[in-house]
């Protein structure tokens, strides 16, 4: 049981006539008012050759609809103190704003507007203007970065490439430049339907009167009774085989990346395996820090963490950074060493209970924020039809037991279910004992492999 | 919330909705006690906020420490977590564990800091950790030269990232060699090297001074004591002898005319550009003109950079402009990645809308919705206890009043659009502004010759070198995670340099950058 009470976030659900579903939670500690939408498609929807289309979608829907001009919406929402972003996931597409509670109605009204009427100000040049946009958040956040490329190069080798969840979210550059009005008309009229959505609303308002407000403004969308299903997404639980690549980087330092396949985002054995990722790198008291940085001294930095998806199987990923003068092989293999030695010995009482203390203690920093709880009620509520989780995921950590993770940790971290990613500098410097020479050696072996 | 009955457009009502009555907000009060030995007690009671935050700061950093150290201060503030008289380092992080509290030591420019963030009912246990560290660190030698060698790895790493290479190319390119502001904050290879135990304990006992030190907690206090607990923990802390009372900051600039920097980056498919000059300190009577001109020219979505840049030229994810205040003034930067073919263009469209900052008025619908937005977004930057723990340090640190948070929203009130443009006038120098670009100058190199805007530098050295150097000591100053924000707000200053290595998991993908929120 945790041993500060965490506040119970009370709420209403319920659905409009359309089937937009409406969540409101009162919470009247401070003026403001965070809305969240999350419409039920993601990359995953995608369909080949048109790759990184939802994340592309989701820039023109600041581009203006049938009231509101092209890039008005965010002028609006800072004009009234707000903040506003979108996302774009595997699984999901999500949009949200945080205002004062008194502009309740203008966020409302602006979702509204373009949920309804967004293809009313949709053009070629605004889309040619955002897909360029696009190209150079790839460019920025994936090609012109270190090691950029390893989480596009982890789905891939994670998920077979009939599965939607090989390619990344942010697609191809090819495929971006392929993405037409057509294209952008069709998935609007596909995916952007009342029905498909969630709408949370989080903060110093009256249940009654955003819900008359959400009845106005969204009332008279009208639904789309036929949202195509998606394909079945199922997947073998495990790899069946040890995946091996080598990547020449622009990197100073060697870094090896792990994946693993995991049980879906909801399966109770997934708690487990986010309490594991918790007592292996959650911080400097962590396994992995504690053995390969502080005592070992091996690797600069470590990391291991699960992404929940939904469809056929998550994944736990992970890395280490190699530090100068150490062999890239000793590095994986006490990386290794370590991981799997959670399947075979069970955790004692005072790690788990560490570990529950900061599973707690980042429930407690997460949910003060209006943002995150209107954010995790559209996710409970659109990836589980189960908006209670809200309340109910921390207790779920705090009852995993010392044999739910040797269970998970087994089924896991095996080497038939293991991606391993290495990245080395494409140009090793020359008397320079920044890189290991025999590691550089090695790997050129594994590529001609 | 409006009374008028909407007229219905089809499936949407077409007539904007009008504000309802904003509900009152005040900044949360804060009561403050001195305790015997001089130490500032500022406790912040915020009902229905069981996360409680706590942070003892100092305002002696990085900008204090001799040339010869640099990197000392933020090395003995890493440091301090990693063993004390009661604890050795894996004791002291599980003992804050089984607290659930996440304990942190860090030190920028202007400030060191000890803080902790741990739920209610265990911030007695927290506070005595937080006492510990600060009070009877041991900088064991191990420990010290383990992080010692994290920062050597981390300056190879920045090397390789364009952006940090950007950052540091441009500091280094802006300010004099015998400004702190010239190097990072957590030092260049050549100090880093040579720093061990007994410079971090130097620089650690020029911070010891509980005259000049503030502790701030916030969040649920119902019940808890503070001051006693205070009284108790760090009531018999004394001055140290060796205690540095800080001066001023040399911010000078490294010369008077225009100079364009490229570094190198073959076959980089963006370049990194960095445009601009040392800027202002923290406390100046102009602060919140600036605020409102910095969130016009690059702070907001809709500043006349990113419009100009993104929306209207799809250059960049984001372009963006700030001022990053210290003790001494800091760097005035506009920044933005953009795809190499457009290099060229887009510095020039950059120079440009500096330029139109600096020449013409703005509008007063621009006016007014930077007003709002710095007006409407304070209660939201305060949500939580961290955040008001934040704020409240920042004034500590630079020796300001709470009137200059509670009077925040009607000082920016009364910025009008002259203010606005003297402040653009005096504070922006485009024609001493660097040019700093991190890139494949081999794609636009001729074009920025004919532009001709002004001295031309080409840093010939790719990765490969550049770790070849490093390893050979031979590298200039290379900008940490320390140096990074250009947040111009009342709490700008209360720098929080993150751990080297800190990638985060893959994001979703986002409409905008985080700097842009």
């Amino acid at each position: 049981m945790p041993t500060t009470p965490v506040p119970t976030v009370s709420y209403s659900d319920e659905r409009l006539a359309n089937g937009l579903r409406l969540i409101v939670a009162e919470d009247h500690l401070a003026p403001v008012v965070a809305i969240n939408i999350w419409y039920d498609v993601g990359s995953k929807h995608e369909q080949p050759g048109k790759t990184g289309f939802a994340h592309l979608f989701e820039h023109v829907m600041f581009q203006g609809s049938r009231h509101v001009a092209k890039a008005e919406h965010i002028a609006l929402v800072q004009a009234a103190g707000g903040t506003m972003n979108g996302t774009t996931w595997l699984d999901r597409t999500n949009y949200f704003e945080t205002l004062p509670s008194h502009q309740l109605d203008l966020g409302l009204w602006l979702e509204a507007d373009r949920m309804a009427t967004l293809l009313d100000a949709l053009s070629q040049e605004n889309l040619d203007n955002q897909r360029e946009v696009v190209k150079n958040e790839k460019r920025w956040s994936y090609d012109n970065r270190p090691y950029g490329t390893w989480q596009e190069k982890l789905q891939a080798h994670l998920f077979p490439p009939e599965h939607p969840y090989h390619h990344s979210t942010i697609g191809s550059m090819a495929d971006l430049d392929a993405a037409s009005l057509d294209d952008v008309k069709a998935f609007f009229q596909t995916y952007y339907a009342p029905n498909n959505a969630v709408l949370s609303i989080v903060g110093d308002v009256d249940t009654k009167a955003a819900r008359a407000s959400v009845e106005r403004f969204f009332g008279a969308i009208p639904a789309n009774p036929a949202i195509p299903p998606l394909g079945d997404m199922t997947l073998p639980p495990t790899l069946g085989r040890e995946i091996r690549e080598v990547v020449y980087d622009r990197v100073p330092l060697p870094r090896i990346y792990v994946g693993f396949r995991a049980p879906v985002a909801g399966d109770h054995r997934l708690d487990a395996l986010e309490v594991a990722g918790q007592i292996l790198a959650g911080g400097k008291g962590s396994r992995l820090h504690r053995r390969l940085v502080r005592e070992e001294r091996i690797a600069q930095d470590v990391a291991l963490f699960a992404l929940g998806f939904t469809g056929g199987a998550s994944v736990c990923e992970g890395w280490a950074t190699v530090r100068p003068g150490v062999s890239v092989d000793r590095v994986e293999a006490v990386l290794h060493e370590e991981i799997e030695r959670l399947a075979v010995e069970p955790v004692s009482p005072d790690e788990l209970a560490r570990a529950f203390a900061l599973i707690e203690a980042d429930e407690l920093a997460a949910l003060q924020r209006v943002e995150e709880r209107a954010d995790r009620l559209s996710m409970y509520a659109t990836l589980f039809d189960d908006p209670a989780l809200v309340n109910e995921m921390l207790h779920r950590y705090l009852a995993v037991t010392p044999e739910a993770i040797l269970e998970v940790a087994a089924a896991t971290f095996r080497p038939d279910n293991r991606l391993v990613l290495t990245y080395l500098p494409e140009t090793p410097p020359i008397e320079s004992e920044a890189i290991d020479a025999d590691a550089v050696e090695r790997a050129d072996e594994e590529v001609a492999a | 919330m409006t009374a008028e009955t909407p007229q219905r457009d089809e499936i949407v009502v077409a007539t904007r909705p009008t504000p309802g009555e904003p509900r009152p907000y005040d900044f949360p009060s804060v009561q403050r006690h001195r305790l015997g030995n001089g130490l500032n007690v500022m406790a912040v009671d915020m009902p229905g906020r069981p996360l409680i935050s706590a942070t003892i700061v100092v305002p002696v950093g990085a900008g204090d420490e001799p040339a010869g150290d640099a990197g000392a201060t933020v090395l003995a503030a890493r440091a301090l977590t990693e063993g004390t008289e009661h604890y050795d380092a894996v004791q002291l992080t599980e003992a804050a564990e089984r607290l659930g509290a996440s304990l942190h030591a860090e030190a920028g420019w202007d400030a060191t800091s000890v803080g902790i963030d741990v739920p209610a009912a265990r911030l007695p246990a927290a506070l005595e950790l937080l006492a510990e560290v600060l009070l009877r660190p041991t900088f064991p030698a191990n420990e010290v030269e383990r992080l010692r060698d994290e920062r050597l790895n981390d300056l190879l790493q920045a090397q390789a990232d364009p952006r940090r290479r950007a950052d540091e190319t441009f500091i280094g390119t802006i300010y004099a060699q015998e400004s702190p502001y010239h190097r990072p904050a957590a030092g260049t290879r050549e100090t880093v090297e040579s720093l061990g135990p007994e410079v971090a304990r130097r620089a650690y006992e020029g911070v010891l001074d509980p005259d000049r030190a503030t502790l701030v907690v916030a969040g649920e206090l119902g019940g808890l004591d503070v001051v006693g607990l205070a009284n108790r923990l760090l009531g018999s802390w004394g001055r140290d002898e060796g205690a540095s009372h800080a001066g001023p900051v040399v911010d000078r600039a490294a010369g008077s005319g225009r100079i364009v920097r490229v570094v190198h980056r073959p076959g980089s498919v963006q370049t990194e550009i960095r445009i601009g000059h040392p800027g202002l300190p923290r406390r100046i009577s102009d602060f919140h003109t600036v605020s409102v001109m910095s969130a016009i020219l690059g702070g907001l979505f809709n500043s006349r950079l990113n419009m100009q840049l993104r929306e209207a030229k799809g250059y960049t994810y984001g372009a963006g402009a700030g001022f990053d205040m210290r003790r001494g003034a800091g760097p005035f930067t506009a920044r933005a990645a953009v795809n190499t073919e457009v290099t060229v263009p887009a510095v020039i469209d950059m120079l440009a809308e500096l330029e139109r900052m600096r020449d013409t008025r703005v509008e007063a619908s621009e006016l007014a919705s930077a007003r709002d937005f710095l007006i409407g977004v304070f209660p939201l930057r305060f949500e939580t206890p961290g955040a008001v723990v934040g704020a409240v340090a920042g004034l500590a640190i630079h020796d300001l009043s709470i009137e200059e948070l509670t009077g925040y929203r009607e000082r920016i009130e009364a910025v009008d659009i002259d203010a606005v443009e003297a402040a653009a006038r005096d504070h922006l120098h485009v024609d001493r502004a660097a040019i700093v670009l991190v890139g494949d100058v081999d794609a636009f190199g001729s074009d920025l010759e004919a532009a001709g805007l002004g001295r031309l530098v080409i840093d010939r050295d790719d990765v490969a070198v550049a770790t070849q150097r490093a390893a050979e000591a031979e590298v200039a100053a290379v900008v940490g995670p320390a140096d990074e924000g250009d947040e111009a707000g009342p709490t700008a200053g209360a720098e929080d340099p993150s751990l080297p290595g800190s990638d985060e998991p893959a994001p979703p993908e986002g409409l905008a950058p985080a700097s842009d929120r």
